[in-house]
C-alpha cells in the first residue's frame, strides 16, 4: 500500500502534465471554522460533490480556524487560498485592492439575487461575490421581563422617543438588578440608529463627517439610553454581546441578528423571547439597519475557472438555499424565496427570521462595512461610544473628539 | 594544523543548525523589513521604493505614538518592578531553612505557566465581578473589625515592650514572642467589641470598578498609564520575578561568605548588608537581568493579543501589536508601516541597550 503510495506520488512529480491535470480536478473550499464547518460540510455534501464527481471533479473543504480575514489574508499572499471561498462584505475592499478575487460579470447570472446584497458586493462596477445569506437587526426582547414590568412589548411601530419610554418604565419598575437595553460601545450595533437620520457613512469626497447634527442625534439617543442605568454595556455584566447580556435574564432588550436565535436555543432553552423591528427615528419616520452578509467568491489564480464556477452556482443554488433556510440557519439571498412557507410559521425563531428578512427592505439600509481603510475607521466612533456609556465624557465632547480623531485617521 | 581544521570543522557542523535558523529567521527577515520598510509592499503588490515615506506616516500616526508611549512606560515600570522584587526574593531564598526546595518551586510556577493561560486567569480576576472586587468589597465590608485588630495589636505590643524594657529585659520592637500575646490579646478585644456591637461588619455595596476600561492615570492632563496597562504590568511582574530570581539566586551563590562575615563583626544591620554587600557584588547579574528585561517588556505581544478586544485598543496597544496589526488584517496591509515600526523599535531597544552599557558599567567595583 505504502509502496503504491510512494510510486504515484513519485509519478506526479516526475510527470508536470499529470500534476497538473490531478491539480485541475480538486476544487478547495474556504470557510468559517467553528460552528459553521458542520453546515458548509453538510451543504457541500448533499448539494456540490455529488454533482462535481460526475465530472470528475473532487471536492475539498478547508475552514480556517481563528480570525477568518488574517487567515485568509495569509493563504492569499501565499497563494494557497480555496478557489471558491467565503467573502465577507465588511472587509471585502481590502480583498478587492489584492487584485485575487475574480469579478464576477458576465461570469454568473446575478439576476436572483437581491439587489442589496449585489450591491453590497459590488465596487467600480464589478462584482466581487454572491451573498450567501444575510442578516439584519432587530430589537429582541425578554417577554417575562416586560409582562413582570406591565410594560407592552417593543412593537413596529415604535419610535426612538416610545421605545425608550418602554425602557426607562420597566427600568424603573423592575428595579437595581434589571436593565432596559444591551448597548454595545460599537459601530456595529449604533450604526443602524446613525443611518435612520439619513446620515451617510462616506460624502461625495469620501469623508466622513460626525459632526452633523443627524449623527449627532442618534449619538445622544443611544448613550442617553445609558442614564439612570437603563442601558448597559455588555461587559458591565461581564458578557461579551448582546445575547449573552439576554442570557443573564436581567435585560430586556439586546440589538441583535438572526444569529442570537440558535444561541438562545442552546443557551437559554427557557428564555421566552420575541423580535420587533429596530424603532423609526422620530423626525424621519424611517429605521436604519445594517446589512451583514458574506459571500461565495473565487479566487483569481484558481487553476480550472469552469469548475470554480459551478461550485459557487451549487453553493448559492434555489434548492441549497432553501434547505439552509428551512433548518433555520440563515436567510437567504435569493428574492425568489421571499415567499416561503417558513417565514409564515408562528415559533419565536420563524418569527426572528420573517423580521429580519424584512428589515433588509425597510428604510435607510446600508451593507455593513469600515470603507476602504478598513476596520479601523470605526475605532474613533467605538471609543467615543465607549468614553459616553462609561460615564467618562459628555456626549458633545466625545463627538468633537471623535471628529478630530476621524479627520486624522482619513488624512492617513 | 590538520587536526586544529578539522575542529573548527566540527564546532561549524555543530553550530550549522543554529547558523540556518538565524540566517533566514533572522538576518533574512531583517533584511526584508528593512527593504520593505522603504517600498509601498501591501502583501499583494510588487515592491516599490518610495524612501523613508513609510516612516514619516508611521511617525504621524497616532496609534504609532501611543503604542511608543505604552511600550516605554511598561518597559519602564515593569522593568524596575521586577528587577527588585526579583532580588528581594532572591535574598529571602537564599537563607537556609527547612522546606527550602518547595519555596523555590512555588515560586518558580508562575514563569513556567504559558503566558496565555495566565492572561485568561488575569481577564478573570480583574472582570468587573472579579475576585479583584469581591476582595476589595470584602476589606471594605470588614475594615472596621481589621482597624479595630490592629489598633490593638499596635497598642499591645508597644505596652508591653514598654513593659520589658522599663524592668531591664532587652526587646525589640518587633520581638515575635510578644507579637503573638499581643495578637492574641487584640483578637479578643475585637471579639469582645464585636460581640457587643460596638464594631461589626459594615454593609457595602458590592465594589464596581472596571479594569478592561478607557480609564488613564494622567499626569498634568497628559495620559500615562492606562489601568488595563496596569493590570498587565502587574501580570507581567508576577509571571518574570521567579525567571530573574533565579539568575539572582545564582549570583548570590558567587557572593563570598567572607564578605558578609566582615560585615557581621562591623556590625552591619541586613539592610546595609544589603545594600552595601549584596547589591554591589550582584551588579553584573543586575546588568543582564535588566537587559533582559528591558529588551522582553519592550517586545511584549501575546498578553495584548489575548486580551484583544476586551480592552479598548489604544489602552494596550503596544510597538509590537503594532507591528502586527497593520500586518494582518483582511486583504491589503499597510505592511511598509508595520516593517518601519519594527525598525523603529528595534532601534529604540538597541539604544536602551547602548546607554545602559555606556553610563551602567557591568563590572564590579574594585
Amino acid at each position: 500500500m505504502k509502496r503504491v503510495l510512494f510510486l504515484s506520488l513519485g509519478l506526479a512529480l516526475l510527470t508536470p502534465f499529470a500534476a497538473a491535470q490531478t491539480a485541475t480536478r480538486t476544487i478547495k473550499i474556504n470557510g468559517y471554522g467553528g460552528t459553521d464547518q458542520a453546515l458548509v460540510n453538510d451543504l457541500i455534501n448533499r448539494f456540490v460533490r455529488p454533482v462535481m464527481a460526475r465530472e470528475g471533479v473532487t471536492v475539498t473543504y478547508q475552514p480556517l480556524q481563528g480570525d477568518y480575514n488574517q487567515a485568509l489574508t495569509t493563504l492569499l499572499a501565499a497563494g494557497n487560498a480555496g478557489d471558491v471561498m467565503y467573502l465577507p462584505a465588511e472587509t471585502l475592499d481590502g480583498f478587492v485592492a489584492t487584485g485575487k478575487i475574480l469579478p464576477l460579470n458576465g461570469v454568473v447570472n446575478t439576476s436572483p439575487f437581491i439587489r442589496s446584497l449585489n450591491t453590497a458586493f459590488t465596487r467600480n462596477g464589478r462584482l466581487y461575490a454572491i451573498a450567501k445569506d444575510f442578516n439584519t437587526l432587530t430589537l429582541v426582547y425578554n417577554r417575562d421581563l416586560f409582562d413582570e414590568a406591565k410594560v407592552a412589548y417593543p412593537n413596529n411601530n415604535d419610535t426612538w422617543s416610545s421605545l425608550a419610554t418602554k425602557l426607562r418604565t420597566l427600568k424603573q419598575r423592575l428595579g437595581n438588578e434589571y436593565y432596559g437595553i444591551c448597548l454595545a460601545p460599537n459601530w456595529d450595533r449604533f450604526g443602524a440608529f446613525a443611518y435612520a437620520t439619513g446620515w451617510q457613512q462616506f460624502d461625495s469626497r469620501g469623508r466622513t463627517n460626525l459632526a452633523d447634527p443627524r449623527f449627532a442625534e442618534a449619538f445622544t439617543w443611544y448613550t442617553g439610553l445609558a442614564r439612570d442605568k437603563v442601558g448597559v454595556t455588555p461587559s458591565e455584566l461581564s458578557a461579551g454581546w448582546g445575547g449573552d447580556c439576554l442570557k443573564t435574564g436581567r435585560v430586556a432588550v439586546a440589538i441583535e441578528g438572526g444569529w442570537i436565535v440558535n444561541f438562545l436555543r442552546d443557551n437559554a432553552p427557557n428564555l421566552k423571547y420575541g423580535t420587533a423591528l429596530l424603532p423609526k427615528n422620530d423626525k424621519t419616520g424611517k429605521r436604519g439597519n445594517f446589512l451583514y452578509t458574506v459571500g461565495w467568491a473565487i479566487n483569481a489564480n484558481t487553476k480550472n475557472r469552469a469548475a470554480a464556477v459551478k461550485v459557487l452556482n451549487l453553493l448559492t443554488s434555489a434548492p441549497a438555499q432553501q434547505y439552509v433556510l428551512e433548518q433555520g440557519l440563515a436567510i437567504p439571498s435569493r428574492s425568489a424565496l421571499q415567499n416561503n412557507a417558513y417565514f409564515k410559521k408562528t415559533d419565536p425563531g420563524a418569527q426572528n427570521a420573517r423580521l429580519v428578512f424584512a428589515g433588509a427592505d425597510d428604510g435607510n439600509v446600508r451593507a455593513f462595512t469600515f470603507g476602504p481603510q478598513g476596520p479601523d475607521w470605526a475605532k474613533p466612533i467605538n471609543e467615543a461610544l465607549a468614553s459616553v456609556l462609561s460615564g467618562q465624557r459628555s456626549a458633545a465632547d466625545a463627538l468633537k473628539k471623535a471628529q478630530a480623531d476621524m479627520t486624522t485617521f482619513q488624512r492617513r | 594544523m590538520f587536526r586544529r581544521g578539522q575542529e573548527t570543522a566540527t564546532a561549524y557542523l555543530f553550530l550549522l543548525p543554529f547558523l540556518v535558523t538565524s540566517a533566514v529567521f533572522f538576518f533574512y527577515a531583517f533584511g526584508r523589513a528593512v527593504y520593505y520598510s522603504f517600498t509601498d509592499f501591501n502583501l499583494f503588490n510588487t515592491p516599490q521604493f518610495i524612501g523613508p515615506q513609510p516612516y514619516a506616516q508611521v511617525l504621524a500616526d497616532p496609534s504609532f505614538r501611543r503604542a511608543l508611549a505604552n511600550s516605554l512606560v511598561f518597559a519602564v515600570v515593569t522593568t524596575t518592578l521586577q528587577t527588585v522584587f526579583a532580588l528581594l526574593m532572591a535574598v529571602a531564598l537564599n537563607n537556609r531553612i527547612r522546606g527550602m526546595a518547595f519555596f523555590r518551586s512555588a515560586w518558580y510556577m508562575p514563569s513556567i505557566t504559558s503566558s496565555v493561560v495566565i492572561t485568561l486567569i488575569f481577564l478573570w480576576l480583574f472582570q468587573r465581578r472579579g475576585v479583584a472586587n469581591y476582595l476589595i468589597a470584602q476589606l471594605q465590608a470588614y475594615g472596621p473589625l481589621l482597624l479595630t485588630f490592629l489598633t490593638g495589636l499596635v497598642l499591645a505590643q508597644v505596652l508591653q515592650v514598654w513593659l520589658e524594657r522599663r524592668a531591664g529585659r532587652p526587646a525589640g520592637w518587633f520581638d515575635p514572642a510578644l507579637a503573638v500575646v499581643s495578637a492574641l490579646g487584640a483578637g479578643a478585644v475585637t471579639a469582645a467589641l464585636a460581640f457587643l456591637g460596638v464594631v461589626g461588619v459594615r454593609e457595602v455595596l458590592p465594589f464596581d470598578y472596571q479594569y478592561f476600561a478607557d480609564k488613564w492615570v494622567t499626569v498634568g492632563g497628559v495620559q500615562v498609564l492606562s489601568i488595563p496597562l496596569l493590570v498587565v504590568i502587574i501580570q507581567n511582574t508576577f509571571t518574570t520575578v521567579p525567571t530573574l530570581m533565579l539568575f539572582f539566586l545564582a549570583g548570590l551563590q558567587n557572593i563570598p561568605g567572607a564578605l558578609y562575615e566582615a560585615a557581621d563583626i562591623d556590625g552591619a544591620t541586613p539592610w546595609q548588608k544589603l545594600v552595601h554587600v549584596t547589591v554591589p557584588n550582584l551588579r553584573p547579574v543586575t546588568f543582564y537581568v535588566i537587559t533582559v528585561g528591558l529588551i522582553g517588556t519592550m517586545q511584549m505581544f501575546d498578553q495584548v493579543a489575548v486580551i484583544g478586544s476586551a480592552a479598548p485598543r489604544d489602552t494596550l496597544i503596544t510597538l509590537a501589536y503594532y507591528v502586527y496589526a497593520n500586518t494582518f488584517r483582511a486583504g491589503a496591509a499597510p505592511v511598509n508601516m508595520a516593517a518601519a515600526g519594527a525598525i523603529i523599535l528595534a532601534l529604540i531597544i538597541l539604544a536602551m541597550v547602548f546607554v545602559q552599557r555606556r553610563f551602567f558599567p557591568s563590572e564590579v567595583r574594585p
